[in-house]
């Protein structure tokens, strides 16, 4: 199979290298198809591979005590096993996996590390991602304390609508349970409050967007910091 | 086991209840029932959302798979029946 070309890839971060870092991680990438639910990183266990989503997202869960919920969202503007490869461990507590499937371009982490020793622009570009990831897992916890179900619930339609091509987001109220935290009637609840607002149609497992504008003010300063952060640090969508 | 849906309403006409597509499987009624509680419970404690002022005023509507109501589970159950003297 032909190594996939810097014109053609979707991922954000790979379109913001420079040809020459594109070219040093180019020989190394292998596209493959990703399945819903399809677990990409296991919590405590070695990052042995990282991951360009390039079509759908992945979620990362922190799974304690019995419970799980949502802490962070990764598509096609990032990599996933990026904050524990360059920062140093070789793993996280934390479990990743595909929310909604696609395709990936998958990076041994030994082939992934060694192109960011040889290239300080690369290394660069990555911790400013970094940085990016840590404004998004800050802004969860702000908007965690300071927001409403269903303010929160807006804030992360918002940002899987960010991660899909078109309007529809595949998703049950079970999974929009795991985001916010609550019990599967907590979402029942949020979605319609959405729905009644007319910024959303729900169907069963489907979500469509229907008034981005309106979402954005109701979501009230929940949304817009990492990706105003992203924007900034690696470039506009 | 019989799938139940934990439809909620938060006040009256049709733009008051909050519709489970999905529902869950549970042995019988009583579980349902407990599992509403559970919820509601959940929800009292630790949530909060601007188109519900009072949570006591919701109720579980639940229906079985042919969308007959066969329980009703007001969040207000959940305050226990103490006697003051």
């Amino acid at each position: 199979m032909s190594q996939p070309q810097q014109a053609s890839v979707r991922n954000r971060l790979l379109k913001a290298l420079s040809a020459g870092d594109f070219a040093r991680l180019q020989p190394h990438l292998q596209r493959r198809a990703t399945e819903l639910r399809q677990t990409l990183i296991c919590p405590q266990e070695p990052v042995t591979q990282l991951f360009f989503p390039e079509i759908g997202y992945v979620s990362v869960t922190a799974d304690v005590a019995g419970n799980r919920i949502e802490v962070g969202l990764t598509g096609c503007e990032g990599l996933v096993g990026a904050s524990p490869v360059l920062l140093g461990s070789d793993r996280a507590p934390y479990h990743e996996f595909v929310q909604s499937p696609g395709e990936v371009l998958a990076i041994d982490t030994a082939a992934f590390c060694a192109a960011v020793d040889e290239s300080p622009t690369l290394r660069r570009l990555m911790l400013r991602y970094l940085q990016t990831t840590m404004v998004q897992v800050r802004q969860t916890a702000y908007a965690n304390a300071a927001y409403t179900m269903d303010v929160r619930l807006a804030r992360w339609l918002l940002m899987c609508h960010d991660r899909v091509d078109g309007d529809a987001i595949t998703i049950t109220h079970d999974f929009i349970a795991l985001m916010l935290g609550v019990q599967r009637s907590g979402a029942t609840l949020a979605v319609q409050s959405l729905e009644g607002s007319r910024f959303i149609k729900a169907q069963r497992g489907r979500i469509t967007m229907l008034d981005r504008e309106a979402m954005l003010a109701f979501a009230d300063g929940s949304y817009g910091v990492p990706e105003a952060e992203y924007a900034r640090l690696i470039g506009e969508a | 086991m019989p799938r139940y849906y934990f439809n909620v309403r938060h006040r009256p006409g049709p733009a008051g209840l909050a519709v489970d597509p999905e529902g869950e499987d549970l042995p019988d009624l009583s579980a349902a029932r407990a599992r509403a509680l559970e919820a509601a419970r959940d929800l009292i404690a630790r949530h909060r959302l601007l188109m519900i002022r009072d949570w006591l005023v919701c109720l579980f509507e639940i229906e079985d798979e042919d969308a007959q109501c066969v329980l009703t589970v007001p969040f207000s159950d959940t305050v226990p029946d103490v006697d003051y003297g």
